[in-house]
């Protein structure tokens, strides 16, 4: 029998060498599973990496990838785009308008003890303020920052809504807006409808607290990372912020304060979700799950300035437990919006906005 | 006849996957109908008739193209003379300079609008300047502007102009100054009536392509701008990526498209009547 003479045409040698050249991926895809998770980036990103993905990566042997783009809203019109498979396998850092949006629109995975076995050690509120389509691995709440060296401590909301009351009139052009493209803006809204006998439900006496403000504005920020940079170099002296990153720069001796004025706070769910196009569910229930167990919870709460998702970590320091939500009492304080109501208003509530601004 | 066919193929299948089809889609999705930023499907029209009734988003629509004609125009202000000048320098630099005036290319549009942010904010390099000569008492407020917009829009497309304006002056055949000269007509004669009318259409494409840039543009109006100089751009932003209300996104969408094209059409056209005369002479 003759021996057959192999003469590879071009074809084949191109396409050889693209396989030889494809092989070491194909052997990194097989040799461990990849996970996705689209978080928050900058200083987060630290401490998210640091206490939960690296342990998550060492304790079931996996690769995470860490996909920082975008903000909450961002990362959900990805998910809609893409008809839930946005390239992301764990939405890491969702807020409760998304996660409503994701139950309406059949986009989020549903959460049970059965995929998130640590579930059941949840706040019983986190199970009432967002459907099952997401989870509440830490809370935060609104908070108000001032410079400390140029203005006294504020108490009241009145404070940061009717500044020169207090401020007189130095704290004109002093004073830190945010766009209601960011939750933040609309929970310092509420309460300025709460000052005048508003809510949710009325939010009118807000945009006439606003219109008084306006003279007061010296810039007006999207998110409230865009807001660091004015705070840092003294441009403006007040604003609402965040708890979990005002802290976390107070802690690192950025020339603020931070603190609950007097009629209260709005607090902040932050949510995680599993898209139903994620490639890598089960992996994204393991990591949703490991999110929620005690070790990692005290570990990133400590670290970034957040409270806790789950109610029975009792161990906290005395300095955490003041400033943070670790008892039901603490949690029943803290008022949460109704998110669905937020969702379908925030359009119109935007453009009112806007009408002021303008 | 067959080679120019599949030349122009590519670019065509190229234009018609990744412009004309999401183009489409994007327009059917402003006649769709939206329930708390949820599509629901059905037919309307409301979404338009929410953009043109609000005074808040006419006046954005009204205030974009307000940009982009003041752009366009700065842009061909500003390039003429500098285009002028390298390509009638005899300065044997010049090469070295028609490379220096396009270099702001070479950055980001991000870096060079916040180039203009620390010159122009609060605390920023001019207001310092200025109150350091003692010229100003307080501290003005050039940000958020639309004149910031403008002048930082104006900058980055600067090259832009500068290139067409160029192509057009070196596309001008000399001995036609030379003859309206040594006919008596002044420097500034020559230049009114033939060098100028000669290099319009560099003019209208600088201008054209400044302007079309300039009212899509984002970044610098997002940076530049704030809640009293809201544009298209910065609207269609916050409708899709952050109200998540897809259907007054598009329909912004459609409206900054549709009457983009008119626009350019119309522009167009003006320029074409413009170059008659000059190509007939």
């Amino acid at each position: 029998m003759p021996r057959a003479v192999l003469r590879p045409g071009r074809r084949q040698v191109i396409g050889g060498a693209a396989a030889v050249l494809a092989t070491p991926g194909i052997v990194l895809a097989q040799s461990g599973e990849q996970l996705v998770v689209n978080a928050y980036g900058g200083e987060f990103q630290e401490v998210f990496v640091k206490t939960t993905i690296e342990p998550f990566e060492k304790k079931f042997g996996v690769k995470v990838i860490y996909d920082d783009a975008g903000s909450a809203a961002e990362d959900y019109a990805k998910i809609r785009a893409s008809r839930g498979a946005p390239g992301f396998d764990v939405a890491a850092e969702l807020t409760p308008p998304e996660i409503f949006l994701g139950a309406r629109e059949r986009l989020l995975e549903p959460l049970t003890e059965r995929e998130v076995p640590n579930l059941r050690h949840v706040w019983a509120k986190s199970r009432s303020i967002i459907p099952n389509t997401g989870l509440v691995h830490t809370y935060q709440y609104t908070a108000l920052i001032w410079n400390k060296k140029t203005l006294e401590k504020p108490d009241s909301w009145a404070d940061y809504w009717n500044p020169s009351a207090k401020y007189g009139d130095k704290v004109r052009g002093r004073v830190l807006n945010h766009h209601p493209n960011n939750l933040l803006a609309i929970y310092a809204l509420i309460m300025a409808a709460k000052l005048k006998g508003g809510g949710v439900d009325n939010l009118e006496p807000a945009f006439a607290m606003l219109r008084e403000l306006k003279p007061f504005i010296g810039a007006t920020v999207q998110t409230s990372a865009a807001s660091v940079p004015y705070f840092e170099n003294e441009q403006v002296w007040l604003s609402p912020f965040w708890s979990a990153r005002a802290a976390y720069y107070e802690s690192r001796d950025y020339p603020f304060g931070l603190t609950i004025p007097k009629e209260g706070t709005i607090g902040l769910a932050n949510c995680g979700a599993v898209p139903i196009g994620a490639r890598n569910k089960k992996l994204a229930f393991e990591f949703l799950n490991f999110r929620l167990d005690a070790d990692v919870q005290r570990a990133f709460n400590l670290a970034y300035f957040s409270s806790p998702g789950r109610r029975d970590i009792t161990d906290w320091p005395e300095s955490f437990k003041v400033a943070q939500i670790t008892t039901e009492a603490q949690m029943n304080a803290i008022e949460f919006p109704d998110s669905e109501v937020i969702g379908q208003r925030r359009r119109d509530w935007t453009r009112r906005w806007q009408e002021v601004m303008a | 006849m067959r080679l120019p066919f599949m030349l122009a193929a590519l670019p065509a299948g190229f234009l018609l996957l990744f412009f004309v089809i999401p183009t489409a889609f994007l327009l059917s999705a402003s006649f769709i109908e939206s329930d708390g930023m949820v599509p629901t499907g059905g037919f309307t029209l409301e979404n338009f008739e929410t953009l043109l009734a609000s005074r808040l988003y006419r006046s954005a629509i009204i205030r974009t193209f307000v940009v982009g004609a003041a752009v366009g125009g700065l842009v061909v202000l500003l390039s003429y003379p500098l285009a002028y000048y390298l390509v009638r320098t005899q300065n044997r630099w010049r090469n070295w300079l028609i490379a220096l005036s396009l270099s702001p290319l070479l950055a980001s549009v991000i870096v060079r609008t916040y180039g203009w942010w620390v010159v122009l904010n609060r605390e920023g390099v001019a207001n310092n300047t200025l109150l350091t000569l003692g010229l100003i008492d307080q501290p003005l407020a050039l940000l958020p502007s639309v004149g910031a917009i403008i002048v930082g829009l104006a900058h980055a497309l600067l090259p832009y102009g500068v290139l067409t304006i160029i192509a057009s002056l070196n596309g001008l055949n000399p001995s036609l100054e030379k003859a309206a000269m040594s006919l008596g007509a002044s420097r500034t004669r020559t230049f009114l009536s033939v060098t100028l009318p000669l290099t319009a259409p560099g003019i209208a494409g600088g201008f054209l392509l400044s302007f079309a840039i300039a009212i899509s543009a984002y970044a610098t109006p997002a940076i530049l701008g704030g809640p009293a100089t809201e544009v298209m751009a910065t609207l269609i932003r916050s409708f899709m990526l952050v109200q998540l209300d897809w259907a007054l996104g598009s329909a912004m969408a459609a409206v900054l498209l549709a009457s983009a094209i008119v626009l350019l059409v119309i522009t167009s056209l003006m320029g074409r009547r413009g170059e008659q005369p000059a190509t007939a002479g």
